[in-house]
Parts: C-alpha cells; sequence; structure tokens
C-alpha cells in the first residue's frame, strides 16, 4: 500500500475466491432474470434452427424430385467428400442447431456488451472491483444455457417434424463433443464483444456474421466442398470442428479431421487457446478504449 | 493536520479527438486536463465545480479508473490508481451517470443486490445494507418494482443507494440532484451532510452554486483542465471582495451596456439573460454606494428599464466569473432542480 494517502479500509466489500464465485453467480442470475421477463424470447428463438434446416431440406427434395433421390444424391456428393450419409435431413439440422449454439453465443455477449453500452451498466460495472473475467463467466454461463436450450428444443421439435432420429448415433459422444467446443466459442464471444465494444455498433456485424459464420462452418455440407483456401479457413474455425465432431458422431460417418483421437486433441487444443487469446484481445481492446474516450462513450 | 486521502500529482489527460469539416476529417488533440494538483483532505466534502466541458467529468474518469491518464499520478485512500485500480474501485462508491447505470428490467432491489456483489459485499451483509438503505433513503413504496416503471426522481435515489451498496469511505457524486424534485434534493443533500459526519470523504459536483455553498468544506473551480481556485467558500469569496458588485435586473439594450462600460469606476459589467425574459447585469465597481448614481445615470433611457436593483453579496459564481471572466450559469442554465414532483408514487 502507498503511503501518498491516508488509508480508511474498504467498506463492506470482502475480495476472494467466494466473492469472485458469487459476482459471476449473481450476473448469471441476473441475465436469466432479465430474459425471462421478456415473455417468450427464449421459446421463440428455438424455433428459428427448425426453419434454417426446413429451407435447404425442402429445397433439396424439390431440386432431386422426390426424397429418395435427394437422400441418393446427398450420400454421392458426401461420399466422395469422405462423409458418406443419407441422412440429410439429420445432417443440416443438426448443422442448423449447432449454428444456432455458436451464433447465440455470439450474439448474446455482442448485444449484451452494445446494450450496457447504450443503458450506462457498462460504466456502472467497470467502477465495481469485480474482475472483467468473472463477470465475462456470468454472462457466458449464461448465453451457454440459452443457446443449449435453443439446441434441445430445435432439435426434439425438428426431430419431430422431419422425422429423424438423432438417438439412433452416438449421443453421449455428440454431448462431450458440444461441451469440448463451449470453450473455445466463449474465446470467439470475448473476441467478438471487444470488437463491439470498440466499433460502439452491434446490427451490422452481427448481420456480417449470421451469413458468414454458416457458411464457413459448412452447416448444410461438408466444408471440403470449398476450394482449398477457403477450406483451410473454415476447417481452422472452431465451430467447424465442433459441428463436424458432433455429425461424425450422430450420423456414424467420419470425421473431415481424421481418427477421434485426432480430433479430440484438435478441440483441446481449441479449447485451451482460443479462450485465451479471446481474453487477451479484451483486455487489450479495453486498454485501448480507456485510453482515448472511456467505456461510457456509446 | 490534515491527511489527504485522494492526491492528483500533475495529472494531464489529453484525447485525440475525431474532426469532421467540409468533408474532411482529422484528429484534434484535446487538452482535457492540463497538470492538475489536488490533495482531498480524510473526511471533508469537496467541491468540485466548473462549466460543461471544464475537465471535471474527465477528472473523475481518472480517479475512478474509467480513463488512463496521459501522465502524472493519482492516489485514492491509499492506493495508486494506476496501479491498484482494483482496490481504488474498493475505495468509493460512485454516482457518475445520474440515473443511467441501472438495469430497468430489474427491481430495484434486485438492482442493489446485483451491484453489492460486484462490489464484494457477501450476501448476509448485502441482505443487511439493502434493508438499511431502503430505510434511509425512503425507497420501500417502489423498491420491489421494476426501474422501468420509476419516475425520473426515484431512479436519482436508487443511483444514489447504489453508490453506498459497499459502505465505502469515499464517496464520488457527479451531479446527483439533476432531476430531483426540490425535496428530494434537499433530502438527499441532508443525508449527505449526514454521511460526511459518519466519516465519509465525499467529492462532490456541482453546476448549482448554493448546493455547494451549502455542502463543501472546500471547493475547486477547474477551467479548461486546470484547477483556477481552491479553498474553503469563505476564503474564495474573501479573495475577490476588493470589488462590489451592485445586480441589475430590467431589459437594458446593447448600447446601454456599452455605455455602463466606458463609465470610469465601473470594472467589468456581465450580462445574463433571464428565463423571465429579463436580463440581469452584475456591475462590478471600485464602491457600490459611490458609484450607485453613476450607475443608474448610465442606464437611463435609450428603452432600458430598471426592475431591481440591489448590491449583491459575493457568491462562488462571483468567484468563477473573476477568474475566468465567465459565467457559470450561462453554461449551465438548462440544468437544475426541477419542479417539485411527489417521489415514492
Amino acid at each position: 500500500m502507498a503511503d501518498e494517502t491516508v488509508g480508511r479500509g474498504i467498506g463492506l466489500g470482502r475480495p476472494g475466491w467466494r466473492a469472485s464465485a458469487g459476482v459471476a453467480w449473481t450476473v448469471f442470475v441476473a441475465r436469466l432474470k432479465i430474459i425471462s421477463r421478456y415473455k417468450g424470447a427464449i421459446l421463440l428463438e428455438s424455433f428459428l434452427p427448425v426453419f434454417f434446416a426446413a429451407l435447404p431440406i425442402l429445397l433439396g427434395t424439390a431440386v432431386a424430385g422426390n426424397e429418395q433421390n435427394a437422400a441418393n444424391n446427398f450420400f454421392q456428393n458426401t461420399s466422395s467428400m469422405g462423409q458418406g450419409t443419407s441422412q440429410y435431413r439429420l445432417y443440416m439440422l443438426l448443422g442448423s442447431s449447432t449454428f444456432m449454439v455458436v451464433s447465440l453465443m455470439l450474439w448474446l455477449i455482442g448485444y449484451w456488451i452494445r446494450r450496457e453500452q447504450e443503458t450506462g451498466t457498462l460504466e456502472a460495472i467497470y467502477l465495481a472491483p469485480a474482475k472483467r473475467l468473472h463477470i465475462l463467466a456470468g454472462v457466458t454461463s449464461y448465453s451457454l444455457v440459452r443457446s443449449l436450450t435453443a439446441f434441445i428444443v430445435a432439435m426434439t421439435i425438428g426431430s419431430l417434424l422431419f422425422g429423424v432420429n438423432p438417438l439412433d448415433g452416438n449421443l453421449i459422444a455428440a454431448i462431450g463433443y458440444l461441451i469440448l467446443g463451449i470453450p473455445a466459442l466463449w474465446g470467439l464471444s470475448f473476441i467478438f464483444g471487444a470488437m463491439i465494444m470498440r466499433v460502439k455498433e452491434a446490427n451490422s456485424v452481427i448481420q456480417l456474421i449470421q451469413w458468414v459464420v454458416p457458411f464457413f462452418m459448412g452447416v448444410y455440407f461438408p466444408v471440403t466442398m470449398f476450394p482449398p483456401l477457403m477450406r483451410f479457413i473454415a476447417m481452422t474455425f472452431p465451430p467447424t470442428l465442433m459441428n463436424d465432431a458432433m455429425r461424425s458422431a450422430l450420423l456414424n460417418i467420419s470425421s473431415l479431421y481424421g481418427p477421434g483421437y485426432v480430433v479430440i486433441g484438435l478441440m483441446f487444443m481449441a479449447a485451451w487457446i482460443t479462450p485465451l487469446l479471446g481474453y487477451e484481445f479484451f483486455g487489450l481492446m479495453e486498454r485501448r478504449i480507456r485510453r482515448n474516450a472511456g467505456v461510457g462513450q456509446y | 493536520m490534515q491527511e489527504p486521502i485522494i492526491r492528483v500529482d500533475h495529472l494531464s489527460k489529453t484525447y485525440l479527438s475525431k474532426e469532421r469539416k467540409k468533408g474532411q476529417r482529422g484528429k484534434k488533440k484535446v487538452h482535457a486536463l492540463d497538470d492538475v494538483n489536488l490533495a482531498i483532505h480524510d473526511g471533508e466534502i469537496f467541491g468540485l465545480l466548473g462549466p460543461n466541458g471544464a475537465g471535471k467529468t474527465t477528472l473523475i474518469k481518472c480517479l475512478t479508473t474509467l480513463l488512463l491518464p496521459s501522465s502524472g499520478d493519482a492516489w485514492i485512500n491509499g492506493y495508486d490508481v494506476l496501479r491498484q485500480e482494483d482496490m481504488v474501485r474498493a475505495s468509493i462508491g460512485c454516482m457518475l451517470m445520474g440515473d443511467r447505470g441501472l438495469y430497468w428490467k430489474l427491481t430495484g432491489r434486485e438492482n442493489l443486490d446485483y451491484f453489492g456483489a460486484l462490489y464484494h459485499v457477501p450476501r448476509e451483509v448485502r441482505r443487511t445494507r439493502i434493508d438499511d438503505l431502503v430505510t434511509l433513503l425512503k425507497l420501500s413504496d417502489f423498491m420491489d418494482r421494476t426501474v422501468e416503471t420509476y419516475s425520473a426522481g426515484q431512479r436519482m435515489i436508487l443511483a444514489f443507494a447504489k453508490a453506498l451498496i459497499n459502505d465505502a469511505p469515499i464517496l464520488i457524486l457527479d451531479e446527483p440532484t439533476v432531476t430531483m424534485d426540490v425535496p428530494t434534493a434537499r433530502e438527499l443533500r441532508h443525508i449527505v451532510k449526514e454521511l460526511n459526519r459518519q466519516g465519509k470523504t465525499i467529492l462532490y459536483t456541482t453546476h448549482l452554486m448554493h448546493e455547494a455553498e451549502e455542502l463543501c468544506d472546500r471547493v475547486g473551480i477547474i477551467d479548461h483542465g486546470k484547477i483556477i481556485a481552491l479553498g474553503t467558500t469563505a476564503d474564495l469569496k474573501a479573495s475577490i471582495s476588493t470589488e462590489d458588485i451592485v445586480e441589475l435586473e430590467g431589459i437594458f439594450p446593447e448600447t446601454t451596456v456599452r455605455r455602463m462600460r466606458d463609465v470610469p469606476g465601473i470594472r467589468d459589467v456581465v450580462v445574463t439573460p433571464m428565463d423571465s425574459g429579463l436580463t440581469k447585469l452584475d456591475v462590478a465597481c471600485e464602491n457600490s454606494r459611490m458609484m450607485l448614481p453613476r450607475i443608474i445615470d448610465a442606464v437611463t433611457g435609450n428603452g432600458a428599464s430598471i426592475q431591481v436593483i440591489k448590491p449583491k453579496e459575493v457568491t462562488l459564481e462571483d468567484v468563477f466569473i473573476a477568474k475566468t471572466g465567465r459565467t457559470l450559469s450561462v453554461d449551465t442554465r438548462v440544468l437544475g432542480e426541477k419542479e417539485a414532483r411527489p417521489r415514492g408514487g
């Protein structure tokens, strides 16, 4: 403690691990309370992946002439890419539901930061001694719960609607891959949030990502259909890895990345590196903002 | 000897501000704070006064760690503002943005609980503290409603409660009574005094001179990023009391004002438009009794009409005028306490 001024303690604050866990929990609960006060928000967004999947499924059937032709064509095209499956409905439903998890994780962080900027609560948060990491832990946990809820509801409704059974595949492995893919999504959401904090605009970034992310994730097709450079970019994108791993488990097809141990190894790597990079980027952006106009300027 | 609890040492802040002129983009350097030195004593109410854009908010943002200064140092409560940010934040309760910074979809109680957690106040302590604040600030009528249903005054008082949630030894209040009705503002000032009596150090910014005079042990006047006057209100007033001020209210054409400025013995005439449509003139002169007939002579004719003429007591506003040549009220006359409106309903 410096001697430049007298010290009078810090009032009622008691920093420590319990207080830090309390920050994450309080933020998580507050976010849930807020969304629950917007009636029907969670349920409505759960229908989105079903519509996302319905478009290419119906288009594919229409182009192929009938369902059998569509299944045969899909098998033929995907088997030449090393992922032969005729279950094009489940392939696309799973792709769009996984995309929903990815996009919600990114959107929720982006909109959270933007909204907090606009309402002044971001500045209020920055006035408090709580670490940014603990606050982000609360927000990302909330976005995880919300996106998983959307995923489960969408998969259930979609399976009933399109007559597919995801339980035929290795569900446990698919859930494992989903969980293993989440930390990388957190990392991406930190980067995304930092960008929005800097540009002070969420809509244009979200609009762009809404199209770019599913394209590079290969929501409706294997990314091996891309030319080499695009394929490389797509395959280094963690959500593509997660999507492909889940598909390989549920559809009993081989992964584009190689055997299971390679997939798991890559996912572990992404789960470590992406959050670290994301948090570092967030901190960098935050320092830059504090050097100039401050977080209060919106 | 009084010990400082906040110390600012050669603090400067320069922004790069984007400019767009005639389709040309450019960046301009803005010196928001220029070599500020300041010591705020433990247990005092310190008023920071200045017009909009003077640097008050920038100084407060640097002290509260929201902004990084370009150069200089600052310490709060024994902690270095640049190196011990978390401890600095834990040492202060802030109300910086008026009624912004609240979650509108949460109730008042939920807001206080949320921010209490962010200040690391343990859950049980938080509950007791919130109950105490509800009693102290008379929040019970609206505490369990979502903030979206509050009036502006209710949101302000909740924002004030938020600043008290961690019971920190230092309170930083930036224009806390703006948008409050008169009785609530008076009540808040009373509570601020009471908190100060309990030992809290309070840094209070305001445009309202009567507030500063009522509350503050010492004031600092900031203009163009520099502290231009510092001391007790009595000292500051005494520092300019070598001249008298005669206050006139009425209708005064431009020619009348020019003629007055030419009268020997009149040092300065400050013109302030009033909300009523009349104009107020503050005439600074050496000896108001001797000068009064000459002032009346100079004003008479040319369509001028005097409605009120009186010798004026020196106020902090006059101190500001004497130091800067400008009036503070012109810059800030849109702000102020609103007409009385009942709170709680």
